[in-house]
């Protein structure tokens, strides 16, 4: 039979059991050695992981979308870019307090709810995948075109520079809000994958006409599902607000957007904390990439080198890092088996 | 007479010049088990197509327990009650056995918005996943991914699904489409206990008349998308219009071979 390894698995019971204990083990030692990072870690490395963990639940958002029901959006980063916008607006406009923070928070929710509604009932009106992304990637142009336009409130092309409140302004405190963050925020959308909702979100990925003969109204599933990946996208995006002080029209570019889909694609697509270990393993290397410039004038072109490190991984673990954990550990425990029997 | 739970009228469609299905007028009563037979290009599946919404007809009209639904979408009509099964293997590849049925029990479910439930905490669910599975003979494969089952094995998985939707009429495009010819009666006897422990009005597909013979109250004989002959199985049999276009090398000459 041409059945791989990895599926002939033994019972689901022995099979869950087994990677949650696998899975806790993993999160337990990521946990305490991230908790333990500042004691020994400089200002960069700090600054370097906060970015990270707030990236990285852009990424998970991304997954959402295109990992666990299919959508291609190419707008992502509208959600990402308006929810930094919109915290420094208002930091700029109002005052730099918690208060302010929260308000932040809740606009931003409601503004990526209603985008995501808009951007849902233009992009799923029965077109098929490629649709969905063209007409994407236009929505997220025209949001691009009018914050570079709208200089009275956004400062164009310049950027826009605001202060923040104060009790985030330590970097070192600040690194425990984002791992806070980013832990709660992997904490709700596992839940959600794992809901009878997710669950739906997947069959529509593998083949949503079958879905729609069992009976899912699909787009309204696909609906719910951009809901899901453009407020977590906006939340992500005040939090990266807090981070760099800082906001310009490049957040809201299709680079952004393509920076999320490149660390799903590496870490793994459709995985969920493929997007953390991707966005980690494409800033961390982009980070010493760069610091290598010193050693040899060759680095300035990193660029060079993190291309081909991204196309080995593709290449050699076409389901990603965590894809490939999952295929070995899988791989390992039906070999168990064997010898058992 | 009571309505019958499907009707269609005059039912066409054309690609371009090519009518696919011309001019169908069947019934389908309740609880009534029917295979439609014809050969390559009938338009058999083109007519479930039409039935379960997939396509538009050109001309005629499709009624569900009475009432006109030519213009309702497949969703809307499964809500009423039709459950399709596909002629080309159509499931979730990358999702397990279990999974798979287990999707199509949730839809009748309706628990599809509980966004913050655990899919697994749904005791109901899994134990008549367990019992379909058993049900198609598949209880062995429950944590395969569907893409690594055989062909015949994913036939019955589609099975299950349509199963599990407990829908009040069955509609199967050629459930033996494609399966190794040593599979084939184990799914016949599969379609025949299902027929003999729900009360289910079934709609099936089928190639060769022989092995349908002993299942089917009523046999429609479909060519160049035209009703040619329907009735009992041996009324069929014995028309002299089924027999002068099958005898020379048709589907009956195929089944008798
Ligand atoms: N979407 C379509 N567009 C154009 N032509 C179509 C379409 N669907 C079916 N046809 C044509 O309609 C005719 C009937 O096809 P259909 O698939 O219904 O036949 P069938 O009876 O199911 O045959 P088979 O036994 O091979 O499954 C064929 O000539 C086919 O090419
Ligand atoms: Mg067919």
């Amino acid at each position: 039979m041409k059945t791989p390894a990895v599926i002939k698995l033994v019972t689901a019971g022995a099979k869950d059991r087994k990677q949650f204990v696998a899975g806790s083990a993993v999160a337990l030692i990521a946990a305490a050695f991230l908790l333990m990072l500042p004691g020994f870690a400089g200002h960069a490395t700090i600054s370097l992981f906060s970015r990270i963990f707030i990236l990285a639940v852009f990424g998970m958002s991304y997954d959402i979308l295109r990992g666990f029901t299919g959508v291609i959006n190419l707008g992502h980063a509208v959600f990402f870019g308006s929810g930094t916008y919109l915290a420094g607006i208002l930091f700029l406009r109002l005052d730099p307090t918690p208060g302010t923070l929260l308000l932040a928070v809740i606009v931003t929710v409601v503004y990526c709810s209603a985008a995501a509604f808009i951007m849902g009932k233009i992009a799923f009106r029965g077109g098929g995948v490629i649709a969905c992304a063209m007409i994407t990637l236009a929505l997220g142009e025209i949001v691009r075109h009018l914050a570079e336009t709208w200089r009275d409130v956004t400062m164009g092309a310049d950027g826009l520079t605001f202060p923040i409140p104060y009790m985030f302004r330590d970097r070192l405190l600040f690194y425990y809000y984002a791992l806070l963050f980013l832990i709660l925020m992997v904490i709700v959308l596992r839940r959600f994958v794992l809901s009878p909702t997710g669950r739906v979100l997947l069959a529509i990925r593998e083949n949503e006409q079958r879905a729609i003969f069992l009976g899912y109204n699909t787009t309204t599933y696909k609906m719910i599902s951009l809901q899901v990946g453009g407020i977590s996208a906006g939340l992500s995006g005040v939090m990266f607000a807090l981070l760099t002080r800082f906001a310009n029209t490049e957040l809201l570019t299709i680079q952004q957007t393509l920076n999320a889909l490149l660390v799903t694609i590496v870490g793994g697509t459709g995985t969920l904390y493929g997007a953390i270990v991707g966005t980690a393993f494409v800033q961390l290397i982009q980070h010493y990439l760069l610091t290598l410039r010193d050693v040899h004038p060759v680095f300035t072109r990193w660029l060079l080198f993190f291309g081909s490190i991204y196309i080995l991984v593709v290449l050699y673990m076409p389901a990603g890092i965590v894809g490939a954990y999952r295929q070995l550990a899988d791989l390992l425990s039906s070999r168990n088996k064997k010898k058992i029997a | 007479m009571s309505t019958p739970l499907i009707q269609t009228r005059q039912l066409t469609i054309s690609f371009g010049a090519h009518k696919a299905v011309n001019n169908v007028s069947i019934e389908i009563e309740k609880d009534i088990f029917t295979t439609i037979i014809g050969p390559n290009g009938a338009g058999k599946t083109t007519l479930f197509n039409l039935i379960s919404g997939l396509l538009r007809p050109t001309g005629g009209q499709v009624l569900f327990k009475g009432t006109d639904i030519t213009h309702l979408s497949p969703l809307q009509r499964v809500a009423l009650g039709m459950g399709r099964s596909f002629q080309l293997t159509n499931v979730f590849p990358a999702l397990t056995v279990q999974e798979n049925v287990r999707l199509a029990l949730q839809a009748q479910a309706r628990i599809g918005y509980r966004i913050f439930a655990d899919h697994r905490k749904f005791r109901q669910l899994n134990e008549k996943t367990g019992l379909l599975l058993e049900q198609v003979l598949l209880q062995e494969k429950k944590n395969f991914l569907a893409a690594s089952l055989t062909h015949g094995e994913q036939r019955k998985l589609e099975l299950a699904m349509v199963l599990a939707l407990d829908p009040e009429v069955l509609l199967l495009d050629e459930p033996t489409a494609g399966m190794a010819l040593e599979e084939v009666p184990a799914m016949f006897e599969l379609l025949d206990r299902t027929k003999k422990v729900t009360d289910k009005t079934i709609v099936l597909i089928e190639h060769k008349m022989d092995l349908v013979t002993g299942l089917s109250d009523q046999v429609i004989v479909l060519v160049n998308g035209s009703v040619l002959a329907q009735g009992s199985p041996p009324e069929v049999a014995a028309n002299p219009a089924v027999l002068a276009a099958y005898l020379g090398g048709g589907v009956l000459s195929e089944a008798c071979a």
